[in-house]
């Protein structure tokens, strides 16, 4: 990928996040400013859907500046924006919309460039955790408007996003080695089993832990409806302007690969098709959302935006389908309805598990679908909400599992010496 | 990470992607200076011109920080997928890729900023 096309990414990103602001003005004029105010200081743990919070428009304020400000630390650390950067972005603007808010991910970044302080790095290495990092943003939240009162709350917040993002280095590079690149979301194994400390040391500080807030929106605008295929037809068309005839000739041979932890498809194949999957996983998400009759809220669309950020860094239709089917065929056997909550995040989310399927085959996708069901309509409580990537915790404790079993399978069943085959 | 550690995690994935075209021959050659260090293997695997210079091109990746810092840990403790050289030249200085007589040989040369392989010395090599 050359500085061309670089260019043409930040313009585009910087694009989309302008337009995110424009509409969130564009719905609820001034009323969104001051909804934004008011949701840094809002909990945020899961599942909080800042769309029935404090408005549709200060949600998409909230989104964007959450994804500018990664967009920047991208670009001043002067790291390439292309596969996982863009995966970043995307991540952050979707998890904006339901958990992250400026206030409570800075803090996180900021330990996360301590921790590369103290290890002697430059923030450039470290950039992609502080980045997925702000998952544990809900944690920041918690401590400075429901467990600490008063102003102190904010200084508590501060001081234990600090902490959190210093840990989370080390921890996400252990985590790594458990499903050895096989769940795309290693930040969200990472920030669910900080999150289990976190939980456990709120639980001791307080007498009463507050429950996790519910909040879902069922009612959204149309305008926000039809945004994902706007920008699903936006990313094919930029992906034609890039690569022309290419373009269709790239997207093809990504889906020839398994997709395992760090596949930068901009990189390894080319920004067109890179950008061409991202735009076909887009309008296939947000056909098979509409078919479910899943509302497209906060958490939904989130959860579209980050998968059509991955689909620049590991996921495709060909390596993705399966794992989805797998936790469709799961809500059939647990007779859980696909469109309710915990669901249909669960079947946008799963594509966590995509490089499974893309090395070791569909079966091994659906079964792993459905482990991963069954295990994250759980895994919310053990983190008392804080992790917002509560499907990647659950994805990678699921990959884990999985990579294990086809590791010792393997190892027993391959023949040591070429003799022993004769 | 410690100089024993990523050295080892190095030697590991690079023998992996040796090791995944099952020759009957590998030798790994470490030589060491203050600031840096030249890593040989060869084996005994014929490989296509093209197949060399997808190697080099692997080894030889644009500079990649946010990759190496983060996803460069993983060299070396992976063994369910194949073996990834791209993995490894993000965190190399430089990489060369040769056809022998009888096989291949891959050239790493490890070494901090201002560490400079040209002026590299190795016992019995010119120009190592």
């Amino acid at each position: 990928m050359d500085g061309s096309h670089e260019r043409a990414l930040y313009f585009y990103v910087t694009i989309v996040i302008g337009l995110i602001v424009a509409g969130g003005l564009f719905l609820d004029g001034a009323a969104a400013v001051g909804g934004f105010v008011e949701l840094q200081l809002r909990p945020a743990r899961l599942l909080n859907d800042f769309f029935s919070d404090t408005g549709v428009g200060a949600a998409l304020i909230n989104a964007a500046l959450v994804g500018a400000v990664g967009l920047v630390l991208v670009a001043i650390t002067q790291v390439r924006l292309s596969g996982p950067t863009i995966a970043a972005v995307f991540t952050m603007i979707g998890f904006g919309l339901f958990g992250k808010t400026p206030f409570n991910a800075i803090p996180i970044i900021a330990g996360v460039a301590l921790a590369a302080r103290i290890a002697g790095k430059t923030f450039s290495a470290y950039i992609l955790i502080a980045l997925f990092g702000t998952a544990l943003g809900p944690l920041v939240s918690t401590l400075a408007v429901e467990i600490v009162p008063g102003t102190m709350g904010i200084f508590a917040g501060i001081i234990g996003g600090l902490l959190v993002g210093i840990l989370l280095p080390p921890a996400a590079m252990a985590m790594l080695r458990l499903h050895q690149g096989f769940s795309l979301y290693n930040i969200g194994l990472t920030s669910g089993f900080l999150g289990l400390f976190a939980a456990a040391f709120l639980r001791a500080l307080t007498t009463e832990m507050p429950a996790p807030p519910f909040s879902w929106a069922t009612e959204v605008p149309i305008p926000v409806v039809l945004a994902v295929p706007v920008l699903a037809l936006s990313l094919i068309v930029l992906a034609f302007v890039l690569g022309g005839g290419s373009a269709t000739r790239e997207f093809l041979r990504i889906q020839e690969l398994p997709g395992r932890l760090p596949s930068d498809f901009l990189d390894m194949v080319g920004p067109a098709g890179g950008l061409m999957n991202m735009g076909v996983m887009a309008i296939l998400l947000w056909t098979l959302v509409w078919i479910l009759g899943a509302p497209f809220n906060g958490p939904v669309l989130g959860g579209i935006l980050t998968v059509v950020g991955f689909s620049a860094f590991g996921n495709h239709p060909r390596n993705s389908w399966s794992v989805m089917a797998g936790v469709l065929l799961g809500t059939l056997l647990f007779r859980v309805a696909p469109s309710s909550p915990g669901p249909v995040l669960a079947i946008l989310f799963v594509t966590t598990l995509a490089p499974l399927a893309g090395e070791f085959g569909a079966p091994i996708g659906l079964v792993a679908g459905f482990i991963h069901l069954a295990i994250v309509l759980q895994t919310g409580s053990w983190h008392a909400g804080i992790n917002l990537y509560n499907n990647g915790f659950a994805g990678g404790l699921t990959a884990t599992l999985i990579v294990a079993v086809i590791e010792w399978y393997q190892s027993n069943r391959e023949t040591l010496f070429r003799k022993d085959t004769e | 990470m410690k100089r024993r550690e990523y050295i080892l995690h190095l030697i590991g994935e690079v023998a992996h992607y040796i090791l995944e075209s099952d020759p009957m021959r590998m030798v790994i050659s470490l030589h060491q200076e203050e600031d840096g260090l030249h890593l040989a293997i060869i084996d005994s695997v014929v490989r296509s011109e093209e197949q060399l210079a997808k190697m080099r091109s692997e080894l030889n990746t644009a500079r990649r920080p946010e990759l190496a810092g983060y996803y460069g840990s993983m060299a070396g403790s992976d063994m369910l997928g194949a073996a990834r050289l791209d993995i490894i030249g993000w965190q190399v200085k430089h990489g060369d890729v040769t056809a022998t007589s009888s096989g291949t040989k891959i050239d790493l040369w490890l070494g901090g900023d201002r560490f400079d392989p040209e002026r590299f010395s190795i016992p019995g090599e010119s120009g190592g």
